[in-house]
């Protein structure tokens, strides 16, 4: 379990944190606020009872706290330590403003909240914090300071105080023409944390506000996938075995951005909201949604030809092909093959014959169990002789009991504090698709001859150019470590998941602030979205070089919609038309009704011929929706149907097409095809055969939203 | 419980497949597939080879390995693509065999033998198929014509109807023809006219013909004496040709072997998951197409059956949506998307949504190149993608992609990519790894093309903190003998070819469920190829095992001693606070308790006067099972440290 936490932020509310500095387009608190929105808004997110902050004001027009002594005036407790709810941060957002006030003293401030900290967590073990946030413009009380140090160390709560445009050498940060007031209390307060203990610190505001920009991955409690033997040999027959008791860990695992629920505007209020569409929603009028599924079989009596069946008259079954096979309830599990939890290795292969592109899924961490010399000595045994003879092990691998089995790959690898073996899943003979793909360094003629010159092959000069820009691209050392040294550029530990921190970047915004936009996408998240721009500068006559070389040519959008009109020949090359009677060519049959089609289309002369075809062709997919029992031929007529249309925008005669639909929706819906045929419509819509409006075809003469309206009309 | 679970897993998981679907390029079309197998039957495809004394000798005619690749193909399907079709049309035969149900039976199309009409495959038909490979041709279906020549321009016709028919709008119709013929109407010139007139109509209606030639003996197959006519080139398919291979026997390849390996090749269509522009240096695109070729086989999950009609059948669920505060049914209209955030929602309108979502235009964009051992082995997350170059939209994408290949190769360099692979997809990080040449000696992946691979990295995110400290090493000694031991036991050629391991629990599902829907026997053991050659191991490496084993027992003896001698002066230093809380404590976790800890224990007998959780604790942290009375738990463990100790 995670620790418990309290944190109390103390807020300088002082008239002087209105102000906008530095260059800034808000106001002091407004800034400073959007690093302690984010923190609490984390432990809202959080959920958890154990996560509580409190928030103080100081330098407020009221004074409301508990400590009825002299000295603590103008000071609020704005939220009392505990847990935080979404509507507890509601409430609290509308009393963080500044005040009129210049009166109320931080250090006032930080005994109350060491008050409300002791109160709450008492001699119980928690992580207790202070954090201070104050533009220092204040009377600043430095007389009790040791005082106060003394007592946070003994509560042993850490301090952390950030100050608005407070020097910061090690930031290079330093503001001009300070006030000597604030100049004098950054001392103070600087004395303050020095004595308060080693995690305390003192810090420019600007630090803790670039430093949330900077993504933070969610750690993640270790999770054991295996424990028990790794094997090698028979240990029922064999009189020596290599038997190792170890225990398997996740070492990647994929995270996920968070997950929108399917909700719905609660019924009291559907109504109403849905009046005034431009108010922003509250995430309280909403409610989850629940799926309820029924159950439906084929049965020609019913109307429509399916009908209800209980859920309970269902069983569970599998489906071989088109056979349906019923699983009785007792032998449920007759089609798992049963297996035993188990790491056996069957055996080893060479390092640099194996391809990493193989990998199908996420790697594991296996090392020996603990407190077991043997198991320790053996396993580490078994690393070093993988790891000097530069091999993997392949080894078949049960979880559990009645887990299938998988195979992984074991690779040694040498950690400073350990040696293991990293695992990634194989794939089986069933998962490889042996699709056959041409060469990319040859091209083999119709004839069977064999090229190294071609127009699909590079030139020497290209590959040159290619080689040039890909040494001159090297980004294995155009990073900066620690120590300034160059270093690989995007390392792992560098690459965020852009998805998941935008998602919940945004979702934190929203919930401190309904009423703004959603934020564009931070910065950082798209670092490694594109080369480095200043390598790319320095490497430009390359890229020049490499294009000029690669002489890519765009493909002109029009002619990838034309390429019907020439005729397409079979790899022989034999003109397949010629070979047809002139007779033959304009009349369409049902039975051959496509090819027919585009034939008639292709030696078309006259928009006559082109008319009648469309005609002859329209007829067939009439007469095949009317002839459809149910919806037997309905695939057949939406076949004809797209024939038709890709044709017809293909020869730039859209409103043939545009004729023929309108005609044939008429009819649809008004059941002169052959009864009720609204469920075809239907179908046309969804696979979006309407009209051919002018985006796809320029010479049509219907509207976008013509076209649209003629999908939704009834 | 577990399989509801199980399906709920499996329903987040298809957000993911849906979202992979492999695009078609007309999206009008039902994204399906049926295979129509033509075999012809003539006396040369039914002659058997040679008689041989050899055991690895052919068998099988022509017809029969057609036959029985069929079967495999379609035994694989339905595994592999349980909703596409297949059908059997044999062409050559003396008997006609159309539709049943259809009034023309067999006289449109003389010499063709509907074996088996277009459909997703049933448990009979396989049985059907099982019985023809097996000699049981009780209809005599595989006798050929009498007649001289078979039109094949009838043949060509007759699949024309089967697909316009029983596959209409699929957005992939494939006829494979399988034939020892190159020349059908040698001396015909008009039926060899109408014929290609034939195929032409296919290339209309979008069906691909795909020619599985066999030669035998030393003739070779000569395309262009009839087969240019007719196959056309894929206008999807890559701009450099794909040769045919015929499939023959020899070189120790079985011409059934030779057949299935060709014709697996072409089991699933080749569509491309996505068709996108590959930047490899800013302003410079080509495009690129990628595929799927490495992808996790599933099981289909379970259905429900209505048995209480004539015959079972498979019921079709629908979902309705019902608000969770009023159950009233939801339009889907009405449904909105919004995020939990502290026990509330936090509403985002559909266009914020899609704003969210969006990373700019879909594309691969490399953002600079790296040594390939700077992946670290352990950096794995996902399967990787195959992509290859398209001339479609940019003319000179294969030459640049190939000079990018080359140089990768030849450097052993990587390409580091940040991908968007579809509009309004996460991006990802890729690695742009290549893959050798199949033919090459040394190449570790023969089964693989030759091309570039997305490989998704891990990102800060992905990774798992690991906090492990075990610091024993082993001596020389004991790491050279398991060095022999590693030698002894590498895989054929030294390599991991995933051809040769079936996913055994996939094949027992299917076979069990093809048994049960035949009626048949239950097999009694499954074959599995994952599990280790025990026999081989013991007989290659035995020896050194043994000569290990000493070693290590050993070693392990003398490191206890010594671990426990340390913890004995430990423990007597004079470090109170220590000691204190270990006796404060009382209770040392059973996990925590070392070997030397636990014999004293149970030596003292102090062991039973562990609390049952305790000892618990320590079977479990053992791998023993943590099940049973005390009285089992005591015996388990004190088994356990005799056999380990």
């Amino acid at each position: 379990m995670a620790d418990k936490e309290a944190t109390v932020f103390i807020i300088d509310l002082g008239a002087s944190m209105a102000a906008v500095n530095g260059g800034r387009e808000e106001s002091d608190l407004d800034w400073s606020m959007s690093y302690v929105w984010d923190k609490i808004s984390n432990v809202v997110a959080s959920n958890r009872k154990t996560l509580c902050v409190g928030v103080v004001g100081f330098r407020t027009d009221e004074t409301n706290h508990t400590l009825s002594e002299d000295g603590y005036e103008n000071i609020s407790i704005l939220q009392p330590l505990g847990p935080m709810s979404m509507s507890g941060l509601k409430a609290l957002q509308p009393k963080v403003k500044p005040s009129r006030t210049v009166e109320g003293d931080a250090i006032s401030a930080i005994v109350i909240a060491v008050d409300m900290i002791d109160k709450y967590t008492k001699k119980n073990k928690w992580k207790r914090q202070i954090v201070l946030i104050t533009d220092g413009q204040g009377e600043i009380d430095p007389d009790d300071i040791g005082d106060i140090a003394r007592k946070m160390r003994d509560s042993n709560i850490e301090l952390t105080v950030l100050g608005v445009d407070f020097d910061a050498p090690d930031y290079g940060f330093k503001e001009e023409d300070k006030p000597s007031v604030k100049k004098q209390n950054e001392e103070t307060l600087k004395k303050l944390v020095d004595g308060c203990g080693d995690d305390s610190r003192l810090a420019s505001m600007v630090e803790a506000i670039d430093d949330l920009n900077e993504p933070r991955a969610k750690s993640v409690k270790p999770y054991k996938t295996y424990e028990g033997l790794l094997i090698l040999g028979d240990p029922k027959n064999a009189p020596a075995v290599v038997e190792i008791r170890v225990e398997r860990y996740f070492k990647t695992h994929l995270a996920r951005p968070p997950a929108a629920s399917t909700v719905v505007v609660k019924e009291e209020q559907a109504g109403q909201s849905q009046a005034d569409e431009d108010e922003p929603m509250d995430g309280a009028e909403l409610t989850a949604v629940r799926q309820a599924r029924t159950y439906k079989v084929n049965d020609p009596d019913a109307p429509g030809g399916k009908r209800d069946v209980e859920f309970e008259s269902l069983a569970k079954g599998y489906e071989y092909g088109r056979t349906a096979v019923h699983i009785s309830e007792s032998d449920q599990n007759v089609t798992k093959l049963a297996t035993e939890k188990s790491f056996k290795i069957i055996g080893f292969v060479q390092k640099e014959k194996y391809e990493m592109l193989l990998n199908l899924g996420e790697t594991c961490v296996t090392v020996a169990s603990k407190y077991d010399e043997k198991s320790e000595l053996a396993f580490s045994s078994l690393v070093w002789a993988l790891s000097e003879l530069d091999a993997y092990a392949v080894a078949r691998l049960v979880t559990k009991d009645q887990k299938d089995p998988m195979l992984v790959l074991l690779m040694p690898y040498m950690e400073p504090d350990y040696v293991c073996l990293y695992d990634v899943p194989l794939p089986f003979a069933e998962d490889i698709r042996t699709y056959q793909f041409p060469p990319l360094d040859r091209v083999v003629t119709v004839s069977g001859q064999t090229l190294t010159n071609h127009r699909l092959l590079p030139s020497d000069e290209l590959n040159q150019a290619m080689s040039d820009y890909v040494d001159a691209m090297d980004i294995s050392n155009y990073g900066i470590d620690e120590d300034g040294k160059p270093a690989e550029y995007a390392t792992i530990d560098e690459l965020y998941n852009p998805a998941i921190h935008r998602i919940g970047h945004a979702i934190k915004q929203r919930a401190i602030h309904p009423e703004k936009p959603v934020p564009e996408i931070p910065p950082v998240l798209l670092r490694f979205a594109a080369p480095p721009t200043e390598l790319v500068e320095t490497v430009q006559p390359h890229i020049d070089a490499l294009i000029h070389a690669a002489d890519v040519k765009k493909v002109p959008p029009k002619a990838k919609g034309k390429r019907q009109r020439e005729t397409v020949k079979p790899i022989s090359g034999l003109d397949v038309d010629a070979l047809l009677g002139e007779e033959q060519k304009g009349s369409i049959s049902p039975e051959n009704a496509i090819p027919d089609f585009k034939r008639a289309l292709n030696s078309s002369e006259e928009v006559e011929q082109i008319a009648d075809a469309t005609k002859q062709m329209g007829a067939i997919v009439r007469s095949l929706i009317t002839d459809s029992f149910g919806d037997s031929k309905y695939a057949q007529a939406m076949e004809g149907i797209g024939a038709m249309r890709e044709e017809l925008i293909n020869l730039e005669e859209p409103g043939l097409y545009n004729d023929f639909v309108r005609d044939l929706k008429k009819s649809l819906l008004s059941g002169a095809l052959g009864g009720d045929r609204r469920d075809f419509w239907f179908k046309m819509r969804w696979a979006k055969l309407g009209l051919v409006d002018k985006k796809q075809s320029e010479v049509s003469s219907v509207t976008l939203e013509e076209a649209g309206e003629f999908y939704k009309s009834r | 419980m577990t399989d509801a679970q199980k399906d709920w897993r499996r329903d987040e998981n298809d957000e993911d497949d849906e979202a992979e679907q492999e695009l078609d390029e007309a999206s009008l079309k039902a994204q399906k597939d049926a295979i129509l197998l033509a075999i012809e039957v003539s006396p040369s495809m039914l002659e058997p080879p040679p008689v041989s004394s050899s055991r690895k000798a052919d068998r099988d005619s022509p017809v029969q390995a057609a036959l029985k690749c069929a079967r495999h193909l379609m035994e694989q399907r339905i595994i592999s693509n349980p909703k596409d079709m297949m059908g059997i049309l044999l062409f050559g035969t003396e008997k006609t065999k159309f539709r049943d149900d259809n009034g023309r039976s067999g006289l449109g199309y003389p010499n063709c033998y509907l074996f088996m009409d277009l459909d997703i495959p049933a448990a009979e038909d396989v049985k059907a198929l099982k019985a023809l490979t097996e000699d049981e041709d009780e209809d005599e279906v595989l006798k050929p014509a009498t007649t001289d020549t078979v039109s094949m321009s009838n043949v060509l016709f007759c699949a024309n109807q089967i697909f316009t028919t029983k596959a209409a709008n699929f957005g992939s119709r494939r006829l494979f023809i399988v034939t020892d013929n190159d020349d059908p109407h040698a001396s015909d010139k008009a039926a060899m006219s109408a014929a290609a007139v034939r195929a032409k109509d296919l290339y209309d209606l979008g069906i691909t013909i795909d020619l599985f030639p066999i030669a035998t003996g030393d003739s070779k197959f000569d395309l262009s004496k009839f087969y240019d006519d007719i196959v056309y080139r894929d206008p999807n398919a890559e701009a450099n040709r794909t040769e045919v291979r015929a499939s023959k026997s020899g070189d120790g390849l079985s011409l059934l072997n030779s057949l299935i390996s060709n014709i697996n090749s072409k089991q699933t269509p080749k569509r491309a998951l996505f068709h996108l522009p590959l930047e490899i240096a800013p302003g410079l695109k080509i495009t690129v197409k990628g595929y799927n070729i490495v992808h996790r086989q599933m099981p289909a999950r379970t259905c429900y059956i209505w048995l209480e009609g004539e015959k079972a059948q498979i019921a079709t669920g629908e979902t309705t949506r019902v608000a969770e505060d009023s159950a009233r049914t939801v339009e889907k209209q009405e449904i909105k998307k919004a995020y939990k955030f502290g026990g509330e929602y936090v509403y985002f309108t559909p266009e914020e949504q899609k704003k969210l979502r969006d990373f700019g235009a879909p594309t691969i964009r490399i953002i600079g190149f790296k040594k390939r051992s700077m992946i670290p082995v352990w950096a794995s997350v996902k399967k990787s993608t195959f992509i290859f170059p398209s001339e479609e939209d940019y003319i000179g994408s294969t030459r640049v992609f190939s000079a990018l290949w080359q140089k990768l190769l030849k450097d052993d360099k990587i390409g580091l990519a940040w991908c968007v692979l579809r509009s309004n997809a996460q991006p990802m990080f890729a690695a742009l790894i290549p893959s050798r040449e199949q033919s090459e000696d040394d190449a570790g992946t023969p089964y693989l093309p030759a091309g570039l691979w997305l490989y998704p990295l891990p990102t800060a995110d992905d990774l798992r903190d690991i906090n492990i400290e075990r610091k024993l090493d082993c001596s020389e000694d004991l790491k050279t003998k398991m060095r022999v031991i590693v030698q002894q036991l590498n895989l054929p050629k030294g390599i991991y070819n995933p051809l040769k391991y079936p996913n055994p629990a996939l094949q027992w599902h299917y076979k069990i469920l093809q048994t049960l829907a035949l009626e048949e026997e239950m097999p009694e053991e499954p074959e599995d190829l994952t599990q280790p050659k025990n026999k081989a191991i013991s007989k290659r490496a035995g020896g050194y095992l043994e000569e290990w084993s000493e070693t290590l027992k050993d070693e392990a003896d003398r490191a206890t001693r010594a671990r426990s001698l340390k913890r004995e002066i430990e423990d007597d230093a004079p470090e109170r606070p220590a000691k204190q809380r270990k006796v404060a404590g009382e209770r040392p976790s059973g996990s925590n308790l070392s070997m030397a800890q636990l014999r004293d224990a149970i030596e003292s007998g102090s062991i039973s006067k562990m609390t049952v959780a305790q000892l618990k604790d320590v079977a479990g942290a053992r791998g023993l099972s943590t099940s049973g009375k005390k009285a089992d738990l005591l015996e388990r463990i004190e088994q356990w440290v005799e056999e380990n100790s």
